[in-house]
This record gives C-alpha cells, sequence and structure tokens, in this order.
C-alpha cells in the first residue's frame, strides 16, 4: 500500500480532533473577560467600602439577608456539583444524565427565584440603585452576576433540549459547562465581599 | 571613567529621591483605603498573567498529550463527509 507525505498508509485518516475545541477555547476566553469584568467591579467595590465615612455598612441603610442568602448560595454551588456529576454520566452514556441536567437547572431557577423575592424586600425596605453607596454597589455586582446567572441559566435549558432530542454532543456540552462553573465560582466571592 | 560617572549619577539620584504618589486616592489620609488600593493593585495585577499563563500551560500541556497518544484511524466509510465531531461523543 503506498504512502502519503508523512508516511502514513493511504486510505488512513489522521485524528482530526482539535487540541481544544473551538468552542471550549472560545468560552475560556469569554470567561477570562469575564473574571477580569467582576474583578474590576469587586476592586470597584473594595475601595468604596474602605472609604465609606462612619463604617460598613451605612448607617441607616436596610441590612442584606445574610443567612437567607446562605441557603441560596448553597443552592446554587449544588447546581455546579449536580452539573459535574451529569458530566461524568454523559461520559459514561448513563441513562441518568437527563435527571442530573435538570436537577442542576432547577437548583439554578431556585436561585433566580430566591433573588428575584429578595430584591424585591430589599427595594420595599427602601435599598435602591439610588438610596446610597451601598444600594448603587449590591445592585451592580449583585445584578451583574444576576445577569450571567440567567444566560446560563438559558443554556442550560438549551443543552437539556439538546440532550432530550439526543443532539447533545461533549463540543456542545462543555462551553455550557465552563459558563456555568464560571457563574457558580464568582458567586461566592461576591457574597463574601458583599453580603459578609 | 564613564561607568564611574554614571554609577555616582544612578547613586546620586538614588540618594535625593522621595517616594511618589502614583495616583491622587493613593494620599487619602485613610490607612484602610491606602491599603484598599495597594490590595487591588496587586489583585488585579495578577488576575489578568495568571489567567493567560494558565490557558498557556493548559493548552500545552493537552498539545503535549496528544502527541504522546497514538493517532486513532477511523475508516473512511465510518468517518463520511461529516466528520468525527457529528458523532460526536
Amino acid at each position: 500500500m503506498p504512502d502519503d507525505a508523512l508516511g502514513r498508509p493511504y486510505g488512513v485518516p489522521v485524528r482530526r480532533e482539535p487540541v481544544v475545541p473551538n468552542g471550549v477555547l472560545g468560552m475560556l476566553m469569554f470567561v477570562a473577560t469575564e473574571i477580569m469584568f467582576f474583578s474590576g467591579l469587586i476592586s470597584a467595590f473594595v475601595i468604596g467600602k474602605s472609604n465609606a465615612i462612619g463604617g460598613w455598612p451605612p448607617p441607616g441603610q436596610p441590612r442584606l439577608p445574610v443567612e437567607e442568602t446562605a441557603l441560596n448560595t448553597a443552592a446554587l454551588l449544588a447546581s455546579g456539583v449536580v452539573l459535574f456529576l451529569a458530566n461524568r454520566a454523559f461520559k459514561n452514556d448513563a441513562p441518568n444524565t437527563k435527571r442530573l441536567l435538570a436537577i442542576s437547572i432547577a437548583l439554578g431557577g431556585f436561585f433566580v427565584l430566591f433573588q428575584g423575592a429578595e430584591w424585591v424586600a430589599l427595594i420595599g425596605e427602601g435599598l435602591t440603585l439610588t438610596s446610597g453607596q451601598l444600594g448603587g454597589f449590591f445592585y451592580l455586582l449583585v445584578g451583574a452576576h444576576a445577569l450571567h446567572v440567567v444566560a446560563g441559566f438559558i443554556i442550560l435549558l438549551y443543552t437539556y433540549r439538546r440532550l432530550s432530542h439526543h443532539e447533545l454532543d461533549r463540543f456542545t456540552f462543555w462551553p455550557a459547562q465552563i459558563f456555568w462553573y464560571f457563574v457558580v465560582g464568582v458567586w461566592p466571592i461576591l457574597y463574601w465581599q458583599v453580603y459578609l | 571613567m564613564g561607568r564611574l560617572l554614571v554609577a555616582c549619577g544612578v547613586l546620586a539620584a538614588a540618594w535625593v529621591a522621595d517616594s511618589a504618589s502614583a495616583c491622587p486616592s493613593c494620599a487619602s489620609p485613610l490607612e484602610e483605603n491606602r491599603q484598599a488600593f495597594v490590595d487591588t493593585t496587586i489583585f488585579l495585577t495578577v488576575v489578568p498573567l495568571t489567567l493567560i499563563g494558565g490557558l498557556i500551560w493548559w493548552i500545552r500541556r493537552r498539545v503535549r498529550a496528544m502527541e504522546d497518544s497514538p493517532e486513532i484511524a477511523v475508516p473512511d466509510s465510518i468517518l463520511g463527509d461529516a466528520g468525527p465531531f457529528s458523532k460526536g461523543r
């Protein structure tokens, strides 16, 4: 059998798998810019907090619900862990992949709804975007994260739909996971900085 | 002789130089605020370097792993026109 220019026999194709799939590399680069975006916001918050006269949180402002949000934080972290398990099940072609992905999405949905309820309560107590430094930073930081959670939630719903139609491949699932892990991973830092 | 003059010049410059505040806020009277500026400067310097460095390290590791692994031979009859990604798992 004749060989090609690289010495391989004809008719045997070389592996065409890229070093890093395009979707994964693109998502990693996007998440890197998002990390810098949140780093900038957190840095601004740290400096604003250190500059506050009369201590932090500013006197006369509503207190943030620390305990309730701790529960919500646990739900989001659990969502990340369940997504990790869903990925493992997906790799092994396990039948419970769909169920695990659904649980992960449900926990993400719980986080969004819980935070929405928390915002309604805080606005009722007078904490708005323009009520002071605390309100401004709170809605900027937590609001930016909430937008990302909603985006991640939609992406996970899309992957679930594709999984239901047996159209999901790892090159679609990986980027979705990377984004969700970012959303899950950045939240404890925000919780620690903003709430505690 | 020229080197000696340069060395003397550098030493003289070091002797007379005083610390300079690079930003107006760094001269804040609040110690906590000054410290926050230092901390966030370090943070915002380290984070992008870590991100880019980590990505390069990870890609390099994957390249090496792929170079070490044997090639997978897939007959064209299975591969078809769509390529391996359409089969995908």
